[in-house]
């Protein structure tokens, strides 16, 4: 046995914790979860049922924790896991797993099959099989504070822009503010139309807000590759900024995965309560819509839909949120099949987008979404996630359909009234 | 680390070939990265190249194609800032490959 593989197996035998364990004991292999996942509906292969996927573990927690499994072992006809099996798997954990959470929604015996998948994770990585680009990303997070790389001289270069075209003040470390604002790293890049958004939404809502130099970025690739130390370093670095500026709310961004990790993983990482409240911005948007703070003018003329990123919607619960808002702006919102927590994921989650060896799965995948659209046709597609945003761009363009993709928080501050 | 000697002048690079030091950078070393590439430059080329380096002077990151070509398209207009422009002056991939002759990091995505 390599060193490795025996490291790999000692994490696998120290994640199976009780739920794990239960989960393993109460699959009835009814294969309902297959038919959740879309890497198997679009490709009709087994091997991509999400429970196969957990293949390894189950062989470990077999052997090392129940008498049938130790006795076949020991008689040798169970087999141990090899370096073979666990390269093996390394597509079926990451290329074509997106932590989606569908399996999880539709196990009719309730076991939480995407945690399983992240627990595996941890074990694969520290066996050195996780996909280059998600531990090369890993890497930037830990050596420069960002999975892309960005340092705060590229956050100061997009605040000036946006400074100069809106005529706003962008706050930067401001303490006591209401609400600290945090980014996705492809927002500051590539979507800095978000950030002008809020300095716009915020001045209309006169509420106070700010961003803090030292966590100005909300992702966090700790949780996707399934590495918790690293998870709690990120979440740790914006708790402090946060507690530092006495901000009484934390707004997640446009971004899936940053929400789940400081949303609701974040206490368990660092082991106790947060000192503010944590929303998203379309929780947030929403409350101030409630309150009489978010007025609009005028409607879409365009038929909308709206794709709901996995992280957000079914693990989030933020089902009705962006629907409220969207009907402030549009009398044609049209629904896909499965809308909210069922819905079917763009297929770039989970660090797929960032791994380069899932390019061609993830674009077979995407036929799940490409069905789901040419059912209603909209003539706009809004999302909350620059993640779904950046790969449904990509999927469309594969499928040459020419459909605009939007964030939901631009298209309402593009809505402000003018009062 | 692979060293390479262009014109009397050593380098460092990685094992894909993307310089290590950014300021080791001239255009004798930008026109041997091209050669590797097998990329002829033409001035349309060096628009992409030059708009790269200002790019990452102020953003210090290198970007992936959907921000690079949204990016370009921003600075150079919407019939440049498109993925078939640039994939036909760089046809193994635009961001990745003009990157490199430009100096840059390997460009990363979302995740």
């Amino acid at each position: 046995m390599s060193a490795s593989l025996a490291r790999a197996v000692n994490v696998l035998k120290e994640v199976i914790d009780a739920p794990i364990a239960s989960y393993f004991a109460s699959c009835v292999h009814c294969g309902l979860c297959a038919e959740a996942c879309l890497f198997y509906t679009e490709t009709d292969d087994p091997k991509y049922t999400p429970i196969h996927k957990l293949e390894p573990m189950r062989r470990v927690y077999a052997q090392e924790y129940t008498l049938i499994g130790r006795l076949l072992k020991w008689l040798g006809l169970s087999k141990p896991l090899t370096d073979a099996e666990l390269a093996e798997w390394q597509p079926l954990v990451y290329d074509s797993c997106t932590l989606c959470g569908r399996c999880s929604m539709v196990c009719p015996v309730g076991n939480d099959i995407v945690y399983m998948v992240r627990k595996l994770r941890e074990g694969m990585a520290i066996a050195g099989y996780a996909p280059a680009g998600v531990l090369a990303a890993t890497q930037r997070t830990i050596e420069m504070g960002s999975p892309m790389g960005v340092k705060l001289p590229a956050l100061k270069a997009q605040i000036g822009h946006i400074e100069a075209e809106t005529g706003l003040t962008v706050p930067l470390d401001r303490e006591g503010a209401e609400y600290m604002v945090l980014l996705s790293s492809m927002e500051i890049i590539n979507f800095p139309e978000y950030l002008s958004a809020i300095a716009r939404i915020m001045k209309q809502a006169g509420k106070t807000w700010t961003l803090c130099s030292s966590a100005f970025e909300a992702t966090n690739s700790g949780i996707q590759i399934g590495v918790s130390d690293l998870a709690r370093v990120i979440v740790a670095r914006i708790v402090e900024g946060a507690e530092r500026l006495k901000v009484q709310t934390v707004i997640s961004p446009e971004c899936g995965h940053a929400f789940t990790a400081l949303r609701w993983e974040g206490p368990n990482l660092i082991g106790r309560p947060y000192r503010f409240k944590v929303q998203h911005i379309l929780e947030v948007l929403d409350e101030l819509r409630v309150q009489g703070l978010l007025k609009t003018q005028g409607f879409e003329e365009k038929r909308l839909t709206f794709h709901d990123p996995c992280q957000l919607v079914r693990r989030g619960g933020v089902i009705e949120p962006p629907r409220n808002l969207l009907r402030m702006i549009s009398n044609n919102l049209v629904e896909t099949t499965d809308p909210g927590k069922y819905n079917w994921c763009c297929g770039g989650g989970g660090g797929v987008s960032a791994n380069d060896d899932a390019e061609a799965i993830r674009l077979i995948a995407f036929k799940r979404k490409k069905t789901q659209l040419d059912a209603v046709k909209p003539d706009k597609l809004v999302t909350a996630c620059a993640n779904c945003r950046i790969v449904l761009e990509e999927g469309l363009e594969h499928y040459q359909m020419n459909l605009p993709v939007v964030g939901l928080t631009e298209m309402i501050a593009d809505h402000l009234a003018s009062d | 680390m692979p060293m390479v000697e262009v014109a009397g002048k050593s380098f460092e690079v990685d094992e894909e070939g993307y310089l290590i030091n950014l300021a080791d950078w001239d255009e004798g070393i930008a026109a041997y990265l091209a050669k590797e590439e097998k990329v002829e430059l033409t001035p349309n080329h060096w628009e992409v190249i030059n708009f790269l380096r200002e790019y990452y002077s102020e953003y210090q990151i290198a970007p992936a194609i959907r921000v690079l070509t949204k990016a370009i398209g921003k600075k150079l207009g919407p019939d440049k800032g498109s993925n078939k422009y640039l994939y036909e002056l760089f046809p193994y991939g635009p961001a990745k490959q003009a990157c490199k002759i430009a100096g840059l990091p390997k460009p990363t995505g979302c995740i």
